[in-house]
């Protein structure tokens, strides 16, 4: 084979065993690789690092986990006990814990590169992990010195193929220039916005492949660090699936023949209205449209208990209890504050792979949209979200609550951008005529169907949904949500 | 008050570990040295012969189980006792090492000390450093 012909090189990946960083990383670390991990004090550093060592461990590959003036060993341990990830029979075996902090004291940087190199050549190791760079940055005589340090530790992995992490803790600025020569940066960091705190990481420089940019939020909890790739990041630029001329139906008779073709499949519906005014019955009905086809359903909420949803919806009829027991539909229910739009949209999309969702019915929209920090996000995010539906061919009811209980104006809380992202458009509100309260609905836009505009009352009894005939009364005058009867101006 | 005669060899490559226990074992009344490495032990023990070793397992440069090995190979070293400790569950150590006591990281002071002196009284006095 001519060089010409030669294949370039393909790099072998380290899986982190992190969920969702991967992803993020192109594939993984790339092998023989020098990685800094950077965060303050309890970012979860430590954490990751171990996490990576315990996966790369059950396959069988051997890491030194080597501390400087870290934790002691045995603390770091009893704290690694409770993971789902620790596995004490990895130890000492597989994975080995030494400090080198009296060495990097005694003999500086020369003789802590000694050490590495010296214990990971007697334990044959795969991954390094050196916790405490920023002690070794101290000790190093100059910043020359700490880039010759990570230099001949760099050219070590190469010809020794092992792959290192050096773990520190952010002192001044995040990414010293020392660390540039490094072959990636993760930094890990915790924000804090009112009362709120949240973990974010972000891929700061990554050698050999594109990684996913901007942050993205993480947890910590018994599974270890779990990572959850930005939606918007993830979301493939390919053109969607086209499912042609399928067609979706509500299941309200009523209210289906006001579409007499039926929205289109793996499109979005954003249901506005004030609180009460049946959007959540609409979306079960919706759901259990789906399931009369053998189609799965998703409800995902924030208010309403699971409980008393499958009460409501079985108080006119809607009978999901059946569907639940046996898995066709799925209820994720989360609590709204402590929620994180992030992981709310990762469990959603899991369902929908895993158990091929075609009906979707997201209960509470705004408090998704609550859940951000960041305003500027929601359009883009739900322009991905609803992109990321409609390639897998799901057909989402969305409901979003407006304020307004009566009045003439008609609030979209949430600005424009997600009502422009949504196909289907249906508006609902109460109306309070000669001292009775009644529902009303309109379709005020569909895509690719024709549809009747007019305003219809919205009936809900203990045998289900029912859309009435044109509401008589001037349609201009109901708008307001003060109806007169015509000729009655006063 | 334990005789000032008595000497322990304290090994552990966590100096924090390796300087309070000598300072708990100093103000007990033994006499303590100290090593980092099996390798430091060794060099320790060429100068000293203390009456029992307190070894951490995890060690760079020269590890816990390498150094009773050479412990044992050596008939000037054979009889000293030796206490091993390591943050990893010491269950499976001693299965491996029967006849070797282990303490499991983090420990007890009194339990460490009711061990150590355990070790002590077993065993004939070994001085002669």
């Amino acid at each position: 084979m001519s060089p010409s012909e030669q294949h370039p090189p393909v790099f072998e990946r380290i899986a982190t065993g992190v969920p969702g960083l991967d992803p993020i990383l192109g594939g993984g670390l790339m092998a023989s690789g020098v990685y800094i991990v950077v965060g303050e004090p309890g970012a979860g550093k430590t954490l990751f690092a171990n996490q990576l060592c315990y996966s790369q461990a059950r396959q069988g590959t051997r890491c030194l986990y080597v501390t400087l003036l870290a934790e002691s060993h045995s603390r770091m341990l009893s704290n690694l006990r409770g993971m789902a990830f620790f596995d004490a029979s990895q130890l000492p075996q597989r994975i080995y814990y030494v400090s080198g902090f009296r060495m990097l004291e005694e003999q500086g940087l020369p003789g802590l590169l000694e050490l590495l190199r010296r214990e990971m050549r007697n334990h044959g190791a795969g991954i390094l992990v050196l916790d405490g760079l920023v002690q070794a940055q101290e000790a190093a005589g100059s910043s020359r010195d700490f880039k010759k340090f990570i230099h001949e530790l760099q050219v070590s992995a190469g010809l020794s193929r092992f792959t290192a992490l050096l773990l520190t803790s952010s002192v001044g600025p995040t990414v010293h220039p020392e660390y540039t020569m490094v072959d990636g940066i993760l930094e890990l960091r915790e924000r804090t916005a009112a009362m709120r705190s949240w973990r974010e990481l972000q891929v700061r420089k990554f050698r050999g492949s594109a990684s996913l940019g901007g942050s993205h939020h993480f947890r910590i909890s018994e599974a270890g660090v779990e990572v959850f790739p930005r939606l918007e990041s993830m979301v493939s630029r390919a053109q969607p699936p086209d499912w042609g001329a399928q067609r979706v139906r509500f299941g309200v008779p009523t209210l289906d023949a006001m579409i007499p073709e039926g929205i289109a499949a793996a499109s979005t519906t954003l249901v506005m209205g004030p609180p009460g005014c049946g959007k959540t019955l609409l979306g079960a009905s919706h759901l259990a449209e789906g399931l009369r086809l053998g189609e799965p359903g998703l409800m995902v909420s924030f208010y309403e208990g699971p409980e008393r949803l499958l009460h409501k919806a079985a108080s006119v009829g809607l009978s999901l209890g059946g569907a639940v027991k046996d898995g066709r539909l799925v209820l994720q229910w989360n609590m709204p504050a402590e929620c994180n739009l992030d992981m709310v949209v990762h469990a959603m999309m899991e369902d929908v792979r895993k158990r091929g969702v075609k009906r979707l019915f997201v209960d509470g929209l705004s408090a998704m949209v609550e859940t951000t920090h960041e305003p500027a996000r929601i359009s883009p995010f739900f322009a991905a979200l609803t992109q990321e539906l409609r390639r897998h061919g799901v057909t989402t009811v969305f409901t979003l609550e407006t304020p307004r209980l009566f009045g003439p104006d008609m609030d979209v809380p949430l600005g424009t951008g997600l009502s422009g992202v949504a196909e289907n458009l249906l508006f609902m509100r109460h109306l309070e005529l000669n001292g009775r309260l009644r529902r009303l609905l309109s379709i005020f836009k569909l895509r690719d169907a024709d549809y009747d505009p007019t305003l219809r009352e919205f009936l809900i009894t203990s045998q289900g949904i029912e859309v009435q005939p044109p509401f008589q009364p001037s349609p201009e005058l109901l708008l307001t949500g003060i109806a007169r009867f015509p000729g009655n101006h006063s | 008050m334990v005789p000032a005669t008595e000497t322990v060899l304290v090994v552990d490559d966590e100096q924090g570990i390796l300087e309070a226990l000598a300072d708990l074992l100093r103000e007990e009344g033994y006499r303590v040295l100290t090593a980092s490495h099996g390798r430091e032990a060794l060099e320790r023990l060429a100068e000293v012969k203390p009456d029992l070793v307190l070894t951490d397992w995890m060690m760079p440069v020269l590890d816990g189980p390498a150094l009773i090995e050479r412990l044992q190979q050596d008939p000037a070293l054979r009889g000293i006792p030796v206490l091993g400790m390591s943050a990893v569950d010491v269950s499976g150590l001693r299965r491996q090492h029967p006849g070797m006591e282990f303490l499991q990281k983090p420990f007890d002071i009194r339990a460490l000390m009711k061990l150590v002196r355990r070790a002590l009284d077993a065993t004939p006095s070994v001085q002669g450093g």
